[in-house]
């Protein structure tokens, strides 16, 4: 029983960091039809900079995050200044999208690599302190980003269904064609989905580097997989769909380890049942969990 | 800058040229002709250079029996993935073959006893007590190698020696390849890239065809697995990182997605980014340290790629038409 409950809360910590990593991809998808193969590497340069700000120049822990946040947003905006506006522009194809996300993220990670080094790191935070409940041992940090992951998850959903530019983004990833004669501006679309997705790429990786610990820089990139796995459960480029296959996902990867499943997977391989799901969901429902068969996949 | 100039720099180049060469070739059939974004080709690589090094190490079979198997399991896993996951759309078709060669990068990492996980191929449990799996190719390399030794003096090395056995072989598999594409075989799969629904109305069976591309495709993968695995004598879970097929795509979209003789630089040129970073020593990048350079190589791959699909998407000698469709 005490099992049970210390999978199921892992599951829903590392499931809202999940969700909070797969909206982003999702969006991006449902706006400009690009898969973000960077996006891993998001994570890992926002807590890199949340590292350096709070713990090498000391600076306040949650100041240090929003900064991470800032520069994640900058990033993207640079990239689809000089880099994705000009692709779309050019009418460029899938293998296009999909070799310049991947070459964008080849150089991220040495950039990070040569800023901040290679070594493992770690947040200024008490990671040993823990609390029980009901048996379980559920570590201080692990509830903190539970919290906050929550409370970011419920932001995320508002943002997109009440804001104005939100409506605006589902509006043209509804109907592109549709959504720019009804004077939409298409620039000012795209640039925020950039814009949201960098915040929550930094905001996700910061919650996986408190979560996990200590961290280093392949942190991200390692989990890339799972984010796609994430989106494709909640079908693909549905936001909401997203949050939900996020926290499914994380849930399936921590409940997989109770001893009822086949003995219970060995914690190594919660990595394949995350890619294992991805396949399987591709294979038999790749419309995702909230998507129907419309359009040809 | 020494390392330029030294012949041993440039044989390790093109041993390395070689290799690579092969794999993209695998690459450039599947998405030249069939149009298959396949991102999980390093799967066929590590599969048949670790079915050699299990086979011979642990099971004591001849190295050319384990080669042959090596490949043959590669171009069932090709056949594998492909009766799976292939009728699915280009992009979901992407992220399922990274899944894929993920999941057997895993399974290496974590299945000690058969693979020697995280130590490699050297952790492997052999009967005879010794991890290494060469020593059948290597009496040949060393045959080769002295062969050489009266017209290259002290040259003459187990690198150069690859040489001589790894581009006959790249030559072969691009005559196959140029002749494999003069087909009808190859005109229908053409014809399936642009639209299904023309070759579909044919009477042609679409998903076999593509199919069949990937078998082959996966065939050449293995054979550069095979290659890869003779080279460097020892197999690592982490020299199989997704990373690896992107220095495949890079090669393709350098050379041209249907360009088989630009295949040929293009490797050459990836052999030399992928050899020469560590020996860059002029300003600024002597301000790197050695593995900080290490890294500089995985930047400027990242660079080709985003620059050439920006400014040149056809590939340097490539038909802009063949890169830019959906």
């Amino acid at each position: 029983m005490s099992d049970l409950i210390q999978y199921l809360f892992n599951g829903l910590v590392v499931g809202s960091i999940f969700a909070i990593a797969a909206v982003g991809i999702s969006l991006l998808y449902s706006v400009l039809r690009l898969v973000n193969f960077a996006a891993g590497d998001f994570l890992t340069l926002g807590a890199f900079i949340t590292y350096f700000l709070s713990v090498t120049l000391e600076l306040n822990f949650f100041f240090s995050i929003v900064v991470s946040m800032l520069a994640g947003m900058g990033v993207s905006w640079f990239l689809e200044l000089v880099l994705w506006r000009n692709l779309r522009r050019n009418k460029a194809g899938t293998l296009a999208l999909f070799l310049v996300a991947t070459g964008v993220a080849l150089m991220l990670r040495p950039i990070i690599q040569f800023l901040f080094g290679t070594e493992t790191r770690k947040f200024n935070v008490d990671i040993f302190k823990t609390y029980d409940f009901f048996g379980a041992r559920i570590a201080h940090t692990q509830l903190l980003v539970l919290i906050f992951a929550s409370a970011s998850i419920l932001t995320i959903a508002l943002f997109i269904s009440k804001a104005r530019i939100g409506k605006d983004m589902r509006a043209y990833a509804n109907n592109p064609g549709l959504a720019s004669v009804s004077g939409i501006n298409v620039d000012r679309v795209v640039l925020a989905t950039w814009l949201i997705s960098g915040a929550l790429g930094s905001l996700a990786g910061v919650f996986q580097g408190l979560v996990q610990g200590q961290f280093n820089n392949a942190m991200g990139e390692s989990l890339l997989l799972s984010f796609f796995a994430a989106v494709v459960l909640g079908t693909i480029g549905d936001a909401y769909g997203a949050l939900v296959g996020g926290m499914l996902l994380g849930l399936f990867m921590e409940l997989s380890q109770l001893s009822i499943f086949f003995g219970g997977v060995p914690s190594n391989y919660k990595p394949v049942v995350a890619f294992a799901t991805l396949v399987l969901v591709l294979l038999f429902k790749p419309e995702g969990l909230f998507g129907y068969r419309a359009r040809k996949v | 800058m020494q390392a330029f100039v030294q012949p041993g720099f440039w044989v390790f180049v093109l041993a390395l040229a070689g290799i690579y060469g092969i794999f993209a070739l695998g690459l450039q059939i599947q998405y030249g002709v069939g149009g298959i974004m396949n991102f999980g080709h390093v799967g066929m690589m590590a599969v048949s250079g670790y079915s050699i090094a299990v086979l011979v190490i642990k099971y004591q079979w001849s190295f050319w029996w384990a080669a042959f198997f090596g490949v043959v399991l590669a171009a069932f896993l090709g056949a594998l993935l492909g009766l799976t996951t292939l009728r699915l759309s280009g992009d979901y078709f992407a992220i399922a073959s990274i899944a894929f060669a993920e999941i057997t990068r895993y399974w290496i990492l974590n299945t000690d006893s058969v693979t020697g996980g995280t130590q490699g191929t050297l952790a492997i449990p052999s009967p005879s007590g010794f991890g290494g799996y060469t020593d059948q190719p290597d009496k040949i390399l060393t045959w080769i190698s002295d062969l050489l030794y009266p017209i290259v003096g002290d040259e003459a090395s187990r690198d150069m020696a690859m040489i001589f056995i790894v581009w006959p072989f790249l030559f072969l598999l691009i005559l196959i390849s140029s002749r494999l594409q003069q087909t009808s075989w190859a005109r229908v799969l053409r014809a399936t890239r642009e639209d299904d629904d023309v070759p579909r109305s044919l009477g042609k069976n679409v998903f076999r065809f593509r199919l069949q591309t990937l078998i082959i495709g996966s065939v050449f993968g293995g054979i550069a697995g095979v290659f890869w695995a003779l080279q460097f004598a020892l197999l690592a879970p982490e020299d199989f990182l997704r990373i690896v097929t992107f220095y495949g795509w890079m090669i393709l979209i350098l050379a041209g997605a249907t360009r088989v003789k630009g295949l040929i630089i293009a490797s050459i040129f990836f052999g030399f980014l992928y050899g020469s970073t560590r020996f860059l020593e002029f300003w600024p990048l002597s301000l790197l340290s050695s593995p900080e350079r290490a890294y500089l190589r995985v930047f400027l791959i990242g660079l080709v790629i985003v620059l050439l699909m920006v400014k040149r998407p056809q590939g340097l000698f490539g038909k802009r038409q063949e890169m830019v469709l959906e």
